[in-house]
């Protein structure tokens, strides 16, 4: 399984939590930048993918011409034609129509929308461009046109969040129909307008806890499986374009800070969109390849996130070899003795009790090697 | 032998010690640089503080004006009362002791402790009053110091520039006409001193050593007097300041020699050189050895490092015999050791070189002194760990070691100095005035308050003025109490601290108050209490942290995850296990600051 990953780093605006790599263009300068995606495919030539993912930035604001031309490109330069699912992110305010007709047309099943929150105080309060009514406008849109799946963003921890609003939000949300839900929790990064100016209503940690535990709460109820830590979906909705990350799977991402996983090696292109519109196929950085034991223990990190299929140290046996799986089996069942996994045969999860305080777990699991 | 002279310099921190050391260096031909690199300290540490530390010496070839040719040896010695036990050894390889002041400070509480060292060891005394060439040079002032202070012959001090050189030739004369030639006979069985040494990793121990009879060559055998053992001499040579073989070294030398010693238990400074075939002749006469005063416990971070630490304090009593170290154990921390040093300064300089020099990774716990405790069947015990009291209603007293103080301080800023005395529980012993514009305090305090930064605060309220030194005085009772520290129910030893009965709560508060902040969140709520005997006095509780989690949006970039989680566990390692709790260093570390505030 090897999906496709193409970042379009464009925004009208950045947001004021927004850590990725995007930048305000003109609409001649996303021409060239669709070429060059183009000409990075090429190096890839013949490849084949079973999952599509456009995200950002904002992909919504390539427009309805060039993102048909995107996608024909990409068809005709590489194997696409076992795509069982492709994603496009857009937000609420450049989601238009003509767009998303023109995503439907060229094979785009699964829209996932940028929603995080239909309360509009919260949304001005971090710099969204969007109201609560124009995501709603746009969700009902994307399933009048007929998408296999909907998928929605959502932020715990936004500045004057309540349970009070944010069950608002989500029971809005359950209404309309969206199948998949990602719940994400704000966290003020480095360089952010936000981080630069913490509001004095910000959510504290313990707040966000309780608040992502009360929205699971709800989403289980209406019977949103929680399949991994930050993701909840109606059955059969679930993305496989990320299940794929957590799988360890292949994946090639397109576009400049997009990370990639081919071959055993995981990379990243330099985020340098000037640089990247030059020469698209020759801006990797980062690159890294992990022996078999490193390699194991990320997965089984990885894995642990999935918190219905876990990890099966079997499979994982298979993989990697006997020998470099010994020491993170022995840890896992290490782990399963001090309560902080449980395991069901050889396979291993997360107690949902301790979803929200994963990390010191998976950390534990990230350094199988070491003697425990 | 008649043209040897052994030497050392006594002055106070930055009175010029090593910028004359220079001077004569060049004078000499030594060394044939100018510029100001003070080659005598070359520990890094040294020059950093802008102390000497550890005692080492240089042999100088010097022709006088009257054109016989002499050999100066001049033996450093550190300046600073914690390394009394080094001073009086080094001043044991001398004949003689040029006593430096600095014409714009005067002379210095230090000064005077290591003078009065040097006059009963019978040494001739060359009084020199440096930086005459700085504008605020009280010349006149200082040598009626000398004298008052002193009861030295003022008025006979030579005048020098260290930084100019003016004077120091005609201190180079007065050392050849004025201290004595070393006595000692070479035809005599050998009998050396070791007044220093240090380890080579190729070479083993190389003993530095003061020949007081016989000789010494290449193929002798050597005897340590106090273990008997006997090695093979390969070499022999004096310093220049780098080690430079010699034929022999006799009767009144100063250098080095090296003997394929590889134990570092083997020979310590202190130690007895003599020959196997004469094993009758005796040791020299050891010089002033002072207790240990202040304790403190020391441990690895990683607890695997424990056999290293143990190697790394072998060969650093090597170079400082007054460290003492005993194995002690700590709930806490694991295994490691109990150090005893000469004071404070001699302990932060020691915790600073075994992590410096010696790689090591270490905590150190709230320094202790020894203090005697009287228990209720009539005994008593000499504690030198607050976590090894007995329980209170074992206790029927506590005895603290006390200090002698003398502090010369600026005049008009002789109040706040008395009143930090007082408020560290001294009394006033005395108050004088040895000159018109500075006065001299004497204090007994308990030296619990001196190593709780006394001297520090001292500092900072005489702006940097006060210098101070003190001896010890004696046992005095003590209304004392040890305060415990539990975390989540653990009692950690290495949190125990004595106070006085009527400060503990308050002390205990902050303690617990800052322990809170310092220790991170767990999955379950730690309550943090400190208590006397049974009873609680201070508790806070630190809540179990509800998220922990990466629930953020980042696609693909799987790298970026593993090394934050990578990061996350770096910084648990760092910690110490207490229970359930992971506790950081620094937390070992609050007491310490705490007396800071």
């Amino acid at each position: 399984m090897r999906g496709i990953y193409i970042h379009v780093p464009f925004c009208v605006k950045k947001c004021d939590y927004c850590d990725f790599y995007s930048l305000p263009t003109s609409p001649g300068f996303r021409q060239s930048y669709v070429q060059a995606l183009l000409r990075e495919a090429e190096a890839h030539a013949g490849m084949s993918f079973k999952t599509l993912y456009l995200g950002g930035g904002t992909p919504s604001l390539l427009g309805a011409g060039l993102l048909s031309d995107l996608i024909r490109g990409l068809r005709h330069r590489l194997n696409m034609s076992d795509v069982v699912e492709a994603t496009i992110e857009v937000n609420p305010e450049s989601a238009t129509p003509e767009l998303l007709g023109a995503a439907g047309d060229s094979g785009i099943n699964r829209v996932s929308i940028g929603v995080q929150s239909l309360d509009d105080s919260e949304l001005k309060a971090v710099g969204r461009i969007h109201t609560a009514s124009q995501a709603l406008e746009t969700v009902k849109l994307v399933k009048h046109l007929g998408f296999k799946s909907i998928s929605a963003d959502i932020i715990i921890g936004l500045p004057g969040q309540t349970w009070q609003t944010l069950s608002r939000s989500l029971e809005t949300m359950v209404d309309s129909g969206i199948e998949h839900i990602s719940l994400y929790c704000l966290s003020l990064e480095e360089g952010t307008l936000l981080a630069k100016n913490p509001p004095a209503d910000l959510p504290s940690d313990d707040m966000q806890a309780e608040l992502f535990q009360r929205a699971s709460g709800f989403l289980e109820v209406h019977d949103y499986i929680h399949y991994e830590v930050s993701n909840f979906a109606l059955e059969g909705h679930q993305c496989r374009h990320n299940l794929n990350y957590w799988r360890g799977g292949e994946y090639l991402g397109l576009g400049p800070a997009a990370a990639s996983h081919l071959a055993g090696r995981r990379f990243r292109n330099r985020a340098d969109l000037a640089a990247y519109l030059e020469k698209p196929a020759e801006l990797t950085e980062d690159s890294e390849e992990l022996s078999p034991k490193d390699k194991a223990a990320e997965e089984a990190m990885l894995r642990l996130r999935l918190l219905v299929e876990g990890v099966d140290v079997c499979e994982l046996m298979e993989k990697f070899g006997r020998c470099n799986t010994l020491a993170l089996a022995r840890r896992l069942e290490l782990m399963v003795s001090q309560g902080q996994l449980v395991a069901d045969g050889f396979r291993y999860r997360l107690p949902p009790s301790r979803v929200l305080t994963s990390n010191a777990i998976l950390a534990e699991v990230v350094e199988a090697d070491n003697p425990v | 032998m008649d043209n040897i002279r052994n030497f050392c310099i006594i002055a106070h921190i930055d009175h010029g010690k090593s910028t004359l050391a220079d001077r004569m260096l060049e004078l000499t031909g030594v060394i044939h640089t100018t510029d100001n690199k003070q080659v005598l300290d070359s520990m890094a540490l040294e020059r950093e503080r802008g102390i000497t530390i550890k005692a080492k010496a240089v042999r100088m070839p010097y022709r006088s004006r009257n054109g016989d040719d002499y050999i100066l040896n001049l033996i450093d010695t550190p300046g600073h009362v914690d390394f009394n036990y080094e001073v009086s050894r080094s001043l044991k390889a001398c004949e003689g002791a040029i006593l430096l002041v600095d014409a714009s400070q005067g002379v210095e509480a230090q000064t005077i402790a290591n003078a009065y060292l040097a006059i009963d060891a019978g040494l001739e005394i060359i009084q020199v009053i440096n930086k005459i060439d700085l504008p605020g040079a009280m010349v006149d002032e200082c040598r009626r110091q000398l004298e008052d202070m002193l009861g030295l012959p003022g008025k006979d001090a030579l005048l020098i520039s260290a930084k100019t050189g003016a004077g120091v030739p005609e201190l180079l004369e007065a050392i050849v006409s004025r201290v004595l030639p070393p006595r000692g006979n070479a035809a005599e069985p050998l009998q050396c001193l070791v007044f220093d040494s240090y380890y080579d990793a190729y070479r083993g121990v190389i003993p530095h050593i003061r020949v007081f009879s016989g000789s010494l060559r290449r193929g002798d055998h050597i005897m340590v007097k106090s273990t008997s053992r006997v090695f093979d001499v390969d070499e022999v040579g004096y310093f220049e300041p780098q080690l430079t073989p010699c034929e022999q070294l006799t009767a009144g030398e100063v250098g080095y020699v090296g003997a394929t010693i590889r134990e570092v238990g083997d020979i310590h400074v202190g130690d007895t050189i003599i020959s196997p075939e004469h094993s009758e002749t005796t040791a020299i006469a050891g010089s002033r050895r002072s207790q240990p005063m202040v304790f403190c416990g020391i441990y690895p971070v990683n607890s695997n490092d424990f056999p290293k630490l143990t190697l790394a304090l072998e060969k650093f009593q090597l170079n400082d015999s007054s460290v003492s170290f005993e194995k002690e154990s700590s709930a806490a921390l694991g295994h490691g050791y109990r150090l005893g040093f000469m004071g404070m300064l001699h302990m932060e300089i020691t915790i600073e070189r075994l992590k410096r020099e010696y790689g090591q990774e270490l905590i150190a716990t709230m320094p202790s002194v020894l203090y005697k405790v009287f228990t209720s069947d009539g005994e008593f015990i000499m504690i030198d760990n607050p976590s090894r009291f007995p329980a209170p209603n074992a206790i029927d007293r506590i005895e603290e070691p006390i200090i002698r103080a003398q502090i010369i301080v600026p005049t008009d800023l002789v109040g706040p100095c008395m009143e930090l005395s007082e408020s560290k529980r001294g009394t006033m012993v005395s108050l004088e005035y040895p000159d018109s514009r500075r006065t001299l305090l004497t204090y007994d305090l308990p030296l619990a308050e001196i190593i709780t930064g006394y001297y520090d605060k001292l500092k900072s309220v005489s702006r940097g003025y006060a210098s101070m030194d003190y001896d010890f005085a004696g046992y005095r009772p003590g209304d004392l109490v040890k305060v415990d520290v539990l975390v989540k129910g653990n009692q950690t030893d290495a949190l125990s601290f004595i106070s006085v009965r009527d400060g503990a709560i308050a002390r205990a508060r902050v303690l617990i108050h800052k322990l809170r902040k310092v220790i991170p969140r767990h999955l379950f709520e730690i309550p943090l209490q400190a208590a006397i005997g049974g009873k609680v006095i201070a508790r806070e509780d630190i809540a179990p942290i509800k998220k922990d989690v990466l629930a953020k949006c980042y696609g693909g970039d799987i790298t970026r995850k593993r090394k934050l989680l990578e990061k996350q566990k770096e910084g648990k390692k760092r910690m110490k296990m207490v229970g359930s709790v992971e506790v950081p260093q620094e937390a070992f570390l609050l007491l310490l600051k705490m007396e800071d505030e």
